[in-house]
């Protein structure tokens, strides 16, 4: 049976909004995904953001925020700032510094531990992020292999909401983003913290692709198409 | 202060002879002489008459500032307070029944969470920071905590708050309930005598 959907889905709610009334709805078990709250018998939203509900029980609120809340399975890019004998402590603009093992690497043991100077710019994974622990990172999939994980060296990093970054993660391709890697030839890498990195054979493209990005999470998709274009005329 | 035989003696003042005398509680030896370690009062204890060494042990006790000191191998309550990858540091609030006058700091280290399969033990699904646990002080560990541990079934956690805000209840050795929002969750949890 499926649940009948709150009126507020695809709108915007506030914190303190009640979305569903559990006691008008029959048995039915709901799943609340990030944002929204189970306070006796109604769901009150605590994140402001947009409520989403995918059939047939799931609702959650999409929000973008600068802050990033770390979390299991995510992809990030962390800046060092520190090293100690077990960890290197890593910044992942999360409310706790972050611990990345010395051996979390591809064929990592004692000998070859990498040094990283305070700085250094890493893609990597979050292992683990408990409330109230530092955030546990790795340099490994799942498997232990080094897949794109690592230092990522030269270019330059912006930084961006994390609504920016979930839509340049996001399939169908930003449409910014695919139109200017047509035109011209760049490297990319997204962290989920709202951070990302540009690299390219100019420094001046590097400029273009990230200045381009970030104006861009404020245009809609009309708008972000009519200024593609135009970016791409001026270059040539 | 002489009162009837024992007088209030400082630290660092000579209680006798190493060669008269016996350095008991709150006492030390040092090059053949004896000396308070404590302030309170000095006392001499008689000699056990079995043992070969006749010499009576003298004692520094009963100064009212002194609170009751944690002692490897008694159990005490403590206040988890932070909860990392591999242990977790906990206040010590009372030693035995007796609270605790200072602040004693001890620390729970993953392999003397349990006694069984310590390499796999999740800190997290043992500890949370606020938890109360009744842990056994092992050693007297390095100068910043005691070391502590729960590896026993009468050990771990005694009282805890749930992410609702309510006091959980035990339902297993591992597990504990909220009563407000019904959600289980993990703890290393000590098995009360009712």
């Amino acid at each position: 049976m499926e649940a009948s959907s709150s009126k507020f889905v695809d709108q915007l709610v506030v914190p303190g909004d009640v979305i569903l009334d559990l006691s008008n709805l029959s048995n039915q078990t709901l799943k609340l995904g990030g944002g929204l709250r189970q306070d006796g018998d109604s769901i009150c939203v605590m994140k402001a953001g947009k409520l989403r509900f995918m059939k047939p029980n799931k609702y959650w609120v999409e929000s973008s925020q600068k802050r990033y809340v770390p979390s299991a399975g995510d992809n990030v890019l962390g800046v060092v700032v520190d090293t100690k004998p077990e960890n290197f402590l890593v910044d992942i603009k999360g409310p706790a510094i972050a611990f990345l093992p010395v051996l979390s690497f591809e064929g990592g043991t004692r000998r070859n531990i990498p040094k990283f100077e305070v700085g250094t710019l890493l893609y990597v994974r979050v292992v683990s992020a408990n409330t109230g622990m530092n955030p546990e990172l790795s340099c490994m999939d799942a498997n232990g292999k080094a897949a794109e994980y690592g230092i990522l060296k030269d270019g330059y990093m912006f930084e961006s909401s994390t609504g920016l970054s979930r839509a340049l993660l996001s399939s169908p391709p930003h449409p910014v983003l695919e139109g200017l890697g047509k035109k011209l030839s760049f490297e990319i890498a997204v962290g989920i913290n709202g951070r990302f990195w540009v690299n390219a054979s100019q420094s001046s493209t590097v400029i273009l692709v990230g200045n381009a990005i970030q104006k861009s999470e404020s245009l809609s998709m009309v708008q972000q198409k009519i200024y593609l274009e135009k970016l791409l005329k001026s270059i040539q | 202060m002489k009162d009837a035989g024992e007088e209030t003696v400082t630290p660092g003042q000579v209680l006798g002879k190493g060669s008269e005398v016996k350095a008991g509680r709150g006492a030390y030896l040092s090059c053949d002489t004896v000396y308070a370690s404590l302030t309170g009062c000095r006392s001499l204890l008689p000699p056990s008459p079995q043992s070969p060494d006749q010499r009576p042990t003298v004692e520094v006790i009963g100064h009212k500032a002194h609170g009751p000191v944690p002692e490897p191998g008694c159990v005490v309550i403590a206040r988890v307070t932070k909860v990392m990858a591999r242990m977790a540091s906990a206040d010590i609030m009372c030693v035995g029944s007796k609270s605790v006058r200072e602040k004693f700091s001890g620390i729970i280290r993953q392999q003397d969470v349990r006694a069984t399969e310590i390499d796999k033990v999740d800190m997290h699904s043992s500890f949370r920071p606020g938890d109360i646990v009744k842990a056994s002080v092992i050693s007297l560990g390095d100068a910043r905590a005691y070391y502590l541990s729960t590896a026993q079934n009468e050990l771990g956690v005694v009282s805890a708050e749930s992410m609702a805000g309510g006091t959980m209840v035990p339902i297993s050795w591992t597990e504990m309930q909220c009563p407000l929002t019904g959600q289980i969750e993990q703890r290393k949890v000590a098995k009360v005598r009712a």
